[in-house]
């Protein structure tokens, strides 16, 4: 029902599995950033996807409480573009464009074709647009990897501060502050690492 | 060298730029022009205006890679072997030889465990891996890496930079938001809305300003 202090995203004892790759895990993620790092290949995107309601598990249960909305931004911003301007795309998120063009610094360039942004701009547009929405659950996958510097101390801020649970998968994650949790996958499995 | 005369394309001008052999590093905030500068180095982009030239010759003469940093759209075939196989047979070499290439690409970044993969199974780091490795097995002269370390752990963007120093390709550049891996190349050269800001040490100077100024 979307309580703020009782969004909680619960993996009751389950197995994810794309073809040979199987992974499990088992975790609550209570309000606040959670930081899932892990080598490439190890099931991070994986996780993302079974977070963001796109991949059931073979067996066990994901269960939201409190979550009315959740959103997944995914490692291409480019996916992520519907619109057939930067105001359009904006717009279709239901936000009202200026304010925020002006605090992603793409002031003046509303009138372009998205795709003609640069992927560290892509980036900021579609990240900028789903945290200005407020999901109760917030999955991102490597949200910082096109940013620039700024961008990523703007990022690793304002994860830090948002309601809700977020739950970023990365390996970059020098410029995250208000860590709720860290996790670690390795060998197929998802564990809390030791801090 | 590599040579940039006049150049116009896009919103990057540069009037002249001379990149040495060896690893250079582009750093720049988003929209400062760094793709579109590895594009036109690797001839994969023209310039509107001006020249680039590698070596005394036009990029599409030469022997060039790019790595786009999450190159998923731009694997081929669907399976990984073929991948690293692709450049020595679509060059017409022999069989053996594009074998023998593909073993010691795959070797180099230690991928030899991918080979038998389908492509459309790769993670994001994985395809990366995949995508250099089928750089390298062509032998390039110039090796283009896009935002590199955007898709790999430390572990893994360590264990690759030997690998990359190599590959014998006499010019090596790399995109890059880490101001530790920008320090690790040869050369730099920063770029700012369109414009070479400075080169070399000047240029990793920057990153200070950008952290403060965050």
């Amino acid at each position: 029902m979307g309580v703020r202090g009782l969004t909680t995203v619960v993996l009751d004892r389950i197995v994810l599995e794309r073809g040979p790759f199987r992974l499990d895990a088992d975790a609550v993620f209570g309000p606040g950033l959670h930081v899932v790092v892990g080598r490439i290949g190890t099931g991070k995107s994986t996780l993302a996807l079974a977070l963001a309601g796109g991949l059931a598990p073979v067996s066990g249960t994901i269960r939201l409480e409190g979550v009315s909305r959740r959103l997944w931004v995914g490692q291409s911003p480019w996916h992520h573009l519907t619109g057939a301007t930067v105001e359009d795309e904006v717009t279709s998120w239901g936000l009202s464009a200026e304010p925020l063009l002006d605090r992603l610094g793409l002031a003046g360039r509303g009138a372009l074709d998205p795709f003609r942004l640069s992927r560290g701009e892509q980036q900021r547009l579609v990240l900028g647009c789903a945290l200005a929405t407020d999901a109760d659950l917030l999955v991102l996958d490597e949200p910082f990897a096109p940013l620039d510097v700024p961008g990523r101390v703007a990022l690793g801020r304002a994860l830090g501060t948002r309601p809700g649970v977020t739950i970023a998968m990365t390996h970059a994650d020098l410029h995250l502050s208000h860590v709720t949790a860290r996790w670690r996958i390795r060998g197929g499995r998802l564990d809390p690492e030791e801090t | 060298m590599i040579e940039f005369a006049g150049v116009s394309v896009r919103n990057l001008r540069v009037e002249r730029l001379a990149i040495p052999a060896g690893l250079t590093a582009v750093i720049g905030t988003n929209g400062a022009g760094k793709t579109t500068l590895l594009e036109l180095c690797c001839g994969l982009l023209l310039p509107d205006e001006g020249a680039v030239l590698v070596d005394g010759r036009p990029p599409r003469e030469a022997d060039t890679a790019l790595v786009p940093a999450f190159p998923g759209s731009s694997l081929i075939f669907s399976r990984v072997a073929d991948e690293l196989a692709s450049c020595g047979r679509f060059a017409g070499l022999a069989p053996c030889e594009v074998a023998q290439r593909v073993e010691e690409a795959a070797d180099a970044v230690d991928a030899r465990h991918l080979l038998d993969r389908s492509t459309r199974s790769l993670s994001g780091g994985e395809q990366f891996v995949v995508s250099l490795a089928a750089g390298l097995a062509g032998r390039p002269a110039v090796l283009v890496l896009d935002e590199f370390d955007g898709a790999l752990d430390r572990e893994s963007l360590i264990g690759l930079l030997p690998a990359i120093r190599a590959a014998g390709a006499r010019y090596v550049l790399w995109s890059t938001h880490d101001a530790a891996l920008a320090a690790w190349a040869d050369h730099s050269i920063a770029l700012e809305a369109g414009r070479v800001a400075a080169t070399g040490p000047a240029a990793l100077a920057l990153f200070e300003g950008w952290e403060c100024a965050a």
